[in-house]
């Protein structure tokens, strides 16, 4: 298969040349009539702010890395970067690598979630683009099942690995209804609004934010449709929260001891879950002694996200299989593509013979005679061939044996001479 | 019938074994390969002792309540019968292993034991006599079983508590849903005790020429029956939590066990009929 490709990632370059050459939709959307135009007959470009990869079947044999690394830079120019920071991939190296980014093996976060899906947008840029032919058409569907087959069948992408999500699973291990439960966000900073969207995404029926600056915890509450508590009173409501969870860039404690004590007697002792993803931390530790209080800080649910991570390192093994497999398949099929030359060859070898020996006889017989001689030959060459070549072509577009349709494959081209034959016209025609 | 009871005294056990097994083996493996398998595996065990039970009762003409191996069978087929209840009712899977440990235990000194008993007093062959214990069993399967869960819910709050993170977090479901599962097999196993005793008080004066009132196994079955009734009812009055609950439970079944152990050992009584 004459798939080239070249991928700049987390392993090849650091964040601010992968920060610098990452492409918008609209840069994919421009970059693709030119390399249409200088490398690839039909291919695809994705770029996340951990990788930009481009791969394609190229126009002409002598194209190669260089070109594509050169397209993309001379469409973007990258400061400081050099052609060690791609790594370069061709045939099956292109598929197995593809493959891999697909089922988030290959992503700084292993198992990360999200790649699938920009790999389909990247797939669908190409689609609209007039950039995707049968080939590539082939192989988008073999990622894409990759893809889903990896999340399907090995646990690859399960357990929380942020923080944030961490802090989730163990607020689901105390509360066995978190959509009727109520949430308090303290701190609409990055941190604050991923907790938040994991609670809204969740179903938390009821979720507060508050934030030291009024306008911020205004522009989260708008995002999630929450509400929100005033900074200054948000002890006074403690109580009215189930889940606490804390995110501020304070110095000190906002939260003490007293203020959980006194939360606690208003709850009459009912559970509640406070986390402090905060560094340094929001709420003082010793909320931890009190009965029914579920204390938890970042090094402790670091231990859950690293315990997840090494769960899915140990999917890689049953997720390289997969891909192992979808290679055999996306490979078999490209072998069936031989089919039709071959058909083709066989009948011009019939229709060559049938014109040999019509010619030997032209003379011998009447004009009407050697039209009937003609017509007959014809049907003959016809019927003669029609089961096999109706049986090879329902085998190979059937796709289930794959096998079956290289060995008729060879032993029509072996029985024949076929190869022999192609090769003597082709030095006929040179 | 005979040779179908004996085959079934030996099949049981390892039966039970066998479901448990699946239990161990689901429980330690994140991907519950078995998550609808082992339940049809508890149900063919369940369908298996009911057919043991019944045909002892028809065999020997009566109810397999008259000494305490019987009694261990019919306690292990109800611990197992009120668990596949609970995981059919709430669809909480996960627990099983701890609650048909109690199963294995009791079929296997019940199968080792047993003995095929036809001459018995006739008071063994009423039929309330029957209602009577089996409502009692079924009762204490309950309060066990909710016990049970009890001490699962406070494991999983220390653990929690103490940020580790392990198998039992891992497994276990939510520190409200054992609650929950702990509260209603408490309330079942309530239900169940209470109709017990009522049988028993209707029943007993006019089948016992020297019934008392004031015999210790009725007083101390009277006494956990009113400490759990109260306890019962400051939980949905009071609106008690967590781990409040739970220490109630487990103190209500250590006193139950002990009070039964105690009368039963120590106490001369009418209640007895061995």
């Amino acid at each position: 298969m004459n798939l080239i490709g070249i991928s700049l990632n987390h392993n090849t370059a650091p964040i601010e040349i992968r920060e610098a050459l990452h492409l918008s939709k609209n840069e994919i959307v421009e970059l693709i009539p030119k390399l249409k135009e200088e490398v690839y007959l039909e291919g695809f470009v994705l770029s996340t702010c951990n990788r930009t990869e481009i791969f394609g079947i190229p126009k002409e044999p002598g194209i190669d890395y260089k070109d594509v690394i050169g397209a993309l830079l001379e469409f973007k120019p990258v400061k400081g970067i050099s052609p060690d920071n791609f790594l370069m991939y061709f045939s099956c190296g292109a598929v197995k690598h593809i493959f891999s980014v697909a089922t988030g093996i290959d992503s700084l976060i292993i198992g990360d979630s999200q790649i699938l899906g920009q790999v389909r947008e990247a797939f669908d840029i190409s689609e609209d683009m007039d950039f995707a032919g049968p080939m590539l058409r082939r192989l988008f569907d073999n990622t894409l099942k990759v893809g889903k087959r990896a999340i399907r069948e090995t646990l690859i992408g399960e357990g929380a690995v942020t923080v944030s999500y961490a802090a989730i699973q163990v607020v689901e291990k105390i509360f066995a209804n978190i959509d009727r439960k109520s949430a308090l966000v303290i701190g609409a900073g990055e941190t604050g609004e991923l907790a938040a969207i994991h609670l809204r995404d969740k179903g938390v029926e009821k979720i507060s934010i508050t934030n030291r600056t009024l306008a911020r915890a205004e522009e989260l509450a708008a995002k999630i449709h929450s509400d929100i508590t005033p900074y200054e009173y948000f002890k006074e409501h403690l109580h009215n929260f189930d889940i606490v969870i804390s995110a501020t860039s304070s110095p000190d404690f906002i939260i003490d001891k007293k203020d959980i004590q006194a939360m606690m007697k208003k709850r009459r002792g009912t559970p509640v879950v406070l986390m402090d993803i905060a560094i340094p931390r929001d709420i003082d530790p010793e909320a931890a002694k009190i009965d029914n209080v579920f204390y938890h800080d970042i090094d402790s649910l670091k231990v859950i996200v690293d315990q997840n991570l090494n769960k899915r390192k140990k999917e890689i093994p049953a997720v390289e299989k997969i891909v192992k497999d979808e290679m055999v398949a996306l490979f078999s099929w490209y072998n069936t593509l031989d089919v039709v030359p071959a058909i083709r060859s066989v009948r011009d070898f019939f229709e060559e013979i049938k014109d040999d020996e019509l010619k030997k006889i032209k003379h011998k017989v009447t004009e009407e005679d050697y039209a009937k001689l003609e017509d007959m030959s014809r049907r003959l060459i016809g019927r003669l061939l029609h089961n096999p070549t109706i049986k090879l072509k329902e085998l190979a577009e059937s796709g289930t044996d794959f096998q079956k349709v290289i060995s008729y494959t060879m032993i029509l081209k072996d029985l024949y001479n076929l190869e022999k034959i192609e090769e003597d016209s082709h030095k006929k025609t040179a | 019938m005979l040779p179908a009871i004996h085959a079934l005294n030996i099949i049981l056990p390892f039966l039970y074994l066998a479901t448990f097994g699946i239990y161990v083996y689901d429980f330690m493996n994140e991907k519950a390969a078995f998550s609808n398998a082992k339940r049809v595996f508890l149900f063919v065990t369940l369908l298996l002792h009911v057919f043991y039970l019944l045909a002892r009762t028809i065999e020997f003409n009566h109810p397999p309540i008259t000494n305490k191996f019987e009694i261990f069978t019919v306690l292990a087929f109800a611990i197992g019968f009120s668990y596949f209840l609970l995981e059919l009712l709430t669809d909480v899977r996960g627990t099983g292993l701890f609650i048909i440990l109690f199963s294995v235990l009791f079929q296997i000194v019940s199968s080792l034991f047993i003995e095929d008993l036809i001459e018995v007093k006739e008071i063994l062959r009423n039929r309330l006599l029957g209602m009577h214990v089996i409502s009692a069993l079924l009762g204490y399967s309950g309060i066990t079983i909710s016990a049970v869960y009890g001490l699962l819910f406070l494991i999983l709050y220390k653990e929690i508590k103490l940020s580790k993170f392990g198998l039992i977090f891992n497994r276990l479901p939510s520190l409200e849903t054992l609650e929950r599962l702990s509260f209603i097999s408490l309330l079942i196993g309530f239900i169940l005790l209470t109709i017990s005793i009522t049988i028993g008080i209707i029943w007993l004066p006019s089948a016992f020429p020297n019934f008392s009132y004031l015999d210790p196994k009725l007083l101390s079955t009277g006494v956990v029956w009113i400490i759990y009734g109260a306890g019962i009812v400051t939980k949905l009055s009071a609106r008690w939590y967590g781990k409040k609950v739970i220490m109630f439970s487990l103190v209500g079944f250590t006193l139950a066990m002990l009070s039964l152990m105690l009368s039963n050992i120590i106490a001369e009584s009418f209640h007895s009929f061995t």
